[in-house]
């Protein structure tokens, strides 16, 4: 930036600069009022001030009455890192009744108060905040893309999450498309029995989600059916489904099982679900456009590896879904708990299995991978199992095995406690000491023992007789990598998709117009998924309902006066379809030049680097802003 | 190695004992006992829930060191009466004393 530049446009551009003081996190370190001497003396500054905390209200207000009076028209405020405040400032601008995006941000907190001390401290912001304002001088009003947006959701997974998102968009008058794989809805909670901690049946709290989504004419179902393609931006997105008639073993089964019961579309199948439509045929192809995407793809239960704990070398080894479903077909009550005719004297559950795993004392997964997370659900799950089976089998003897007991829901503590008065024993065990379960020789009575170091008896070993183990296998996120590839998904080191935020934006992913509903999160009980799904409902229907989304313009922009037409940009483009050649009019010839489609654009500026005309550019970040910027940090420190 | 058995709570049910199992061993009627000897009571309660018989009647000349104050049965979380289950306790190894 060179004198004859900026004095021509001093009096024109009135940038105003704001310096915070950050309760003493920046001016304990750097000289706050020597930086606004400094700063009052820029040629193109009109004003510059300070405040204890620019982001509270009196220092908006100080902003905001600069611009009403006219004394600015474009602000630098210099404060913390923009992820913080940025909006906050933009936000005061347009209440002023000024676009917000003549503004820029200069970090002085995190780049320089935390980090340097003294003289070098108060000079490194003042070169700072002296750069923002000469790029300031160079911002232009600009204004948000706006996307038409089609005013449909599409739902993938028919689980809880899937039918309540589902159901709840519908609600609003927003036609859903809900995906679901397999042919029965109601996803993990078909497959249990009574639900923690109410006892409710979970046959009856799908069935009656599952007949509310059936019945409401704004949604459509698909079943046996996946996403093979996906294309699009938020507002737009455009999704191939791929219906086909199901071929795993288990699937059919449950549906010939439904043919011979005489099931109709509508009914509930035990430990399936409940039948949406009837299967498929043959393969067929539906494509769907759709404004917003909700994922609901769910959890599958942890699957022991063979010898953990004895599983998959010993029958008498289960998991408690395994569990939950031979005790549907067994009598409800007796002096003994009976599976396929079998007396069981003696169970022993066994807590954390495939959850809490301890780099160096659990093997990782197939995928190299440990569950280091809680599942949440499998404690209350546990204990009001094993509740009902001392209250209603009380010649069964139960024993559990546990590292902590984590009953932190509303009722869940109450289950717990329920379960020490019936009368089930327990057992404490440290990760690094987990019991031991040990087939017995012909002549025991018993066809398991179980040793344990027991924490609760001053660690002395421990022996219990078992006709049963049960393990309470934790969540794992279903296999969605297809989906995370096609649609650019982030994923947690647990597995489980991320979200932008985990308080702030809980229900969101970085990727516009994508929503997140349930397990494919993290593991949620079916209150805690209900939550989630409902949440992203209004999300989505507060993205739909203005029939437009406004993006942020901080997209390239080509001049058309200067491109030639080499390419180049679309060669570099990051994004497929951000950018492309069309044939258009210019000066009355037709010609090939670049076209951006600003939706898809994600403004990181590789275009603009490999231009040979310079003709490309990132509005709010142009090549001559930075250079404003460049210069001025190359310059003598101003008035110092 | 000490086996579990589960049929000694029930056998506890004739002296007077049925909460015994409601215990989640915390440890706080030990904090409160103004005892401070040796897990005293949990120690005793946490024999009941496996079973440990033996293990009661070699210690049962700990029963007699209780005062009967009740500060644990007043702080028991679960309120499972840890002072009446000392006193069963009592019952109970009085009762076995007179058989050996």
């Amino acid at each position: 930036m060179t004198e004859e530049k900026r004095s021509p446009k001093a009096e024109e551009k009135k940038v105003g600069v704001y310096i915070c003081y950050c309760g003493g996190n920046i001016s304990d370190h750097v000289d706050v009022e020597e930086v606004r001497n400094r700063m009052e003396k820029l040629p193109g500054v009109s004003v510059a001030r300070t405040n204890m905390f620019m982001c509270s209200d009196p220092g908006q207000e100080m902003i905001m009455e600069d611009l009403k009076s006219g004394t600015v028209d474009r602000v630098v405020v210099a404060s913390c890192a923009p992820s913080l405040h940025e909006t906050t400032f933009r936000g005061a601008i347009s209440r002023a009744g000024t676009n917000p995006y003549v503004y820029e941000h200069a970090n002085i907190r995190e780049q320089v108060s935390w980090v340097h001390h003294g003289t070098p401290a108060t000079d490194k912001a003042t070169r700072l905040v002296a750069a923002a304002a000469a790029k300031a001088e160079q911002l232009n009003p600009l204004e948000p893309i706006r996307v038409e947006a089609t005013r449909h959701a599409t739902v993938i997974g028919g689980g809880v999450a899937g039918l309540r998102a589902a159901k709840d968009l519908a609600d609003r008058g927003i036609p859903v498309t809900l995906v679901e794989r397999s042919p029965f809805l109601g996803g993990q909670a078909a497959r249990l029995d009574r639900v923690a901690p109410t006892g409710e049946r979970a046959a009856d709290i799908v069935s009656e989600l599952a007949a509310q989504v059936l019945e409401n004419p704004a949604v459509t179902v698909h079943t046996c059916s996946r996403v093979t393609d996906f294309s699009g931006y938020i507002g737009n997105f455009t999704l191939t489904l791929q219906k086909a008639p199901p071929q795993d073993a288990e699937t059919l089964e449950a549906l010939e099982t439904a043919a011979a019961q005489g099931a109709e579309p509508g009914a509930f199948l035990p430990l399936a679900g409940v039948i949406a439509e009837d299967p498929p045929a043959s393969p067929a192809s539906v494509t769907v456009e759709t404004g917003v995407v909700v994922l609901a793809t769910g959890f599958r239960s942890y699957t022991p590896w063979k010898g953990e704990y004895g599983f998959g070398e010993s029958p008498q080894v289960i998991t408690l879904p395994d569990l939950i479903r031979q005790m549907t077909t067994s009598p409800s009550s007796g002096e003994q708990l009976r599976l396929g005719g079998r007396p069981i004297r003696s169970i022993v559950f066994i807590h954390c299995v495939g959850s809490r795993q301890i780099p160096g004392i659990h093997p990782e997964n197939a995928s190299g991978t440990l569950n280091e997370y809680c599942s949440r659900t499998c404690c209350s799950a546990t204990l009001h199992a094993t509740g009902r089976i001392r209250r209603n089998f009380p010649g069964t003897r139960v024993y559990e095995m546990y590292r902590d007991i984590r009953t932190y829901g509303r009722g869940h503590e109450e289950i717990y406690e329920q379960a020490s008065r019936e009368g089930v024993v327990f057992l404490r065990f440290e990760p690094d000491a987990m019991p031991e379960v040990i087939p017995t020789e012909e002549a025991d009575t018993y066809p398991l023992r179980v040793k344990v170091t027991d924490t609760l008896t001053f660690g002395e070993e421990l022996e219990v007789p078992a006709d049963l183990v049960v393990l309470a296998t934790g969540m794992e996120p279903n296999d969605v990598s297809d989906l995370v590839d096609m649609m650019k998904l982030p994923k947690g080191a647990d597995g489980f998709l991320l979200e932008v935020h985990p308080k702030l934006r809980p229900v969101e992913l970085p990727v516009g117009g994508i929503l997140l509903a349930g397990t494919c999160q993290a593991p949620f009980d079916i209150g805690e998924t209900c939550n989630t799904a409902g949440a992203a409902a209004v999300k989505a229907a507060a993205l739909l309902a203005r029939g437009y989304v406004e993006l942020d313009p901080f997209v390239a922009e080509v001049d058309l006066s200067r491109c030639a037409g080499s390419g180049a940009c679309v060669d570099a483009c990051l994004n497929e379809g951000a950018l492309a050649m069309v044939d258009m009019e210019v000066d009355g010839k037709t010609v090939r030049r670049a076209q951006v489609t600003p939706a898809l654009c994600l403004g990181c500026g590789a275009c603009v680097a490999v231009c040979p005309e310079n003709a490309i550019d990132v509005a709010g970040m142009t090549l001559k802003q930075y250079e404003a910027m460049v210069d001025s940090i190359g310059s003598e420190p101003t008035a110092a | 190695m000490t086996a579990l058995n589960p049929d000694f709570a029930e056998e506890m049910m004739k002296y007077g004992e049925d909460t015994a199992l409601a215990c989640f061993n915390c440890g706080t009627c030990s904090a409160i006992c103004p005892l401070l000897h040796d897990h005293f009571p949990r120690k005793l309660i946490r024999y009941i829930q496996i079973g440990a018989k033996d293990r009661i009647l070699e210690n049962a000349a700990e029963l007699w060191k209780c005062l009967h104050c009740g500060l644990c049965t007043q702080t028991c979380p679960r309120e499972a009466n840890p002072g009446e289950i000392i006193l069963s306790l009592k019952r109970m190894a009085v009762e076995n004393w007179r058989k050996s």
